[in-house]
């Protein structure tokens, strides 16, 4: 069985295709630049997608070897993630089940990149930390959901190392610019806001202060190397919190900011202290891509035949990952 | 008596120890090699004697907390009472429920936050022990004692979701100390506070 999957949360337009057994047979994508300084700006992201819809979704089945008479079903992203960029995908995604009569699957784009990480890294029954520009939780599978164990409370982190960037007039995704510069560091130490609430973690604090700190003039590398130790020791706390109390011996990181290497030593750490096995998601499928929707519309499918018919196929800009009842998982 | 380690916590090592020939818990907050040094030692140090002084707090409040023997804060050892019992998390019931809400609600009756209000830091003795005061703070705003409960809500939807009316029953207990109307107020903070979460329905 093949299925088609079409992601256009965020800042990606991306189409896969998949089989049944996780082959990925093809990931086309294309990622909307916001100019230097500034974010995501939704009708330009969603303008983006539109113009590069058509040829993604032509270069995803070519590069698979398919045609659209292969594909047995549809998925599509839709929701949590911005209206405009979401219902691009859906509009896609119901033409093409429409014209060509198959099945069309909605997926919750949170839950695709655990399942997509969990099939990839062989994880089976993990505590999942999922990090993005969207998300910042801890959740670990409990009769029949992916259950919170804790969050952020305002902002994820990948929106403060992007806000943190933008100020200073870095090109947004920042993550990657953030970790080479903290990388150069030597290692100065300053202190900023470390905030943990139990189980759950908040950044905004931080990024007040961060922001403040790169404007008095410090040395940017130590600030960004401040920044990357104050943030992300609060996730491997909260990781290392839940890990303690669920016992699981297993743990995996996904999303867009698992592709840190900063974050993934101190997981690590984390890990061999709690006696737990680190999953991390390969970088390519760390960020959003189609095969994340593919895969999850795919496994929803096989289970339960799960679809909706293309007028009453809808989106939603917010739709808590924690409301998703995951019937094939035990 | 040698010390033996029980329990590698989150934040903590727990170990049996002797103290004047009495069974005692040594828990050592033990670096962390993943945290930058200076990083790590302020933590250690502040949630040792922040945990010390709010444990004796929290009996004048009328929670039962282990008693404290000895506090070395370069070391981030406390070494305490040993409780006899089983932990909350692995028996929780719609009773224990009740009581970690009246726990709660006595605490912040005395303005004192927890600030880690989960199953896993109480111990079912004959009564109730409250553990782990490490990030316990004071404040008299709504807000905190919110996030006390939102926390402890949280805990109950993912990790106890088959204890059922957990929720409830812990509202039940904290409203039988501070009464229905300072409940609803708090309640009403907590709805705000999960209103802001990522993806939340405005309703």
């Amino acid at each position: 069985m093949l299925c088609l999957g079409i992601e256009s949360t965020a800042h990606t337009f991306g189409c896969s295709v998949i089989d049944s057994r996780g082959k990925i047979l093809s990931d086309a994508r294309d990622v909307y630049k916001a100019p230097e300084g500034s974010g995501i700006h939704p009708r330009e992201a969603s303008r983006h997608h539109m113009e590069v819809s058509p040829d993604i979704l032509r270069n995803a089945l070519k590069s698979g070897n398919v045609t659209m008479k292969d594909i047995d079903i549809v998925g599509y992203s839709a929701g949590p993630g911005l209206g405009p960029c979401l219902r691009v995908g859906a509009v896609i995604a119901r033409t093409v089940a429409g014209f060509y009569k198959k099945p069309l699957v909605p997926v919750n784009h949170a839950l695709g990149h655990i399942e997509l990480g969990a099939m990839l890294t062989g994880a089976s029954d993990p505590l999942v930390l999922l990090v993005s520009g969207g998300h910042t939780m801890t959740l670990a599978f409990s009769h029949g959901r992916w259950r919170v164990f804790g969050e952020t409370l305002d902002i994820t982190v990948g929106q403060l190392l992007d806000q943190f960037g933008r100020a200073l007039g870095f090109a947004s995704p920042c993550g990657n610019r953030i970790e080479e510069l903290a990388s150069q560091s030597a290692g100065k130490y300053m202190q900023l806001p470390y905030i943990i609430k139990g189980n759950d973690v908040s950044f905004s604090g931080l990024l007040t202060a961060a922001v403040k700190l790169a404007s008095c003039n410090t040395e940017l590398a130590d600030t960004c190397y401040s920044l990357q130790e104050t943030a992300f020791a609060m996730l491997a706390e909260a990781v290392e919190r839940a890990l303690s109390f669920t016992s699981k011996k297993e743990m995996m990181i996904v999303g867009g900011v698992a592709a840190n290497k900063r974050l993934a030593q101190m997981l690590d750490s984390v890990c061999s202290r709690q006696d737990a096995k680190l999953f991390v998601c390969p970088i390519k499928f760390a960020g959003d891509n189609g095969a994340q929707i593919a895969w999850t519309a795919l496994r929803e499918y096989m289970a339960t035949k799960m679809n909706v018919q293309v007028e009453e196929s809808t989106v939603q800009q917010s739709w808590r990952l924690d409301t998703v009842h995951v019937s094939w998982r035990r | 008596m040698q010390p033996l380690l029980i329990k590698r916590g989150a934040e903590a090592d727990i170990y049996i120890v002797e103290w004047n020939s009495k069974k005692a818990v040594s828990k050592v907050r033990s670096p962390k090699s993943y945290r930058h040094p200076d990083l790590d030692a302020a933590i250690r140090k502040y949630r040792t004697i922040h945990e010390a002084s709010f444990m004796s707090a929290a009996k004048s409040a009328g929670v039962m907390t282990p008693f404290v023997y000895f506090v070395d804060p370069v070391k981030a050892e406390i070494i305490m009472e040993f409780i006899e019992g089983q932990n909350v998390r692995d028996a929780l019931t719609p009773d224990i429920c009740y009581k970690i809400g009246r726990c709660a609600a006595l605490l912040h009756a005395s303005n004192i936050i927890h600030g880690d209000l989960t199953t896993s830091n109480f111990v079912m003795n004959k009564r109730l022990v409250l553990l782990d005061f490490g990030l316990s703070y004071y404040s008299e705003r709504t807000e905190d004692m919110a996030t006390d409960i939102r926390l402890i809500k949280e805990v109950f939807t993912s990790a106890h979701i088959a204890v059922r009316k957990a929720f409830p029953c812990f509202v039940e207990g904290y409203a039988s100390v501070v009464g229905t109307k300072k409940i609803d107020k708090t309640l009403e903070n907590v709805r705000k506070i999960e209103q802001r979460g990522r993806y939340a329905r405005m309703t």
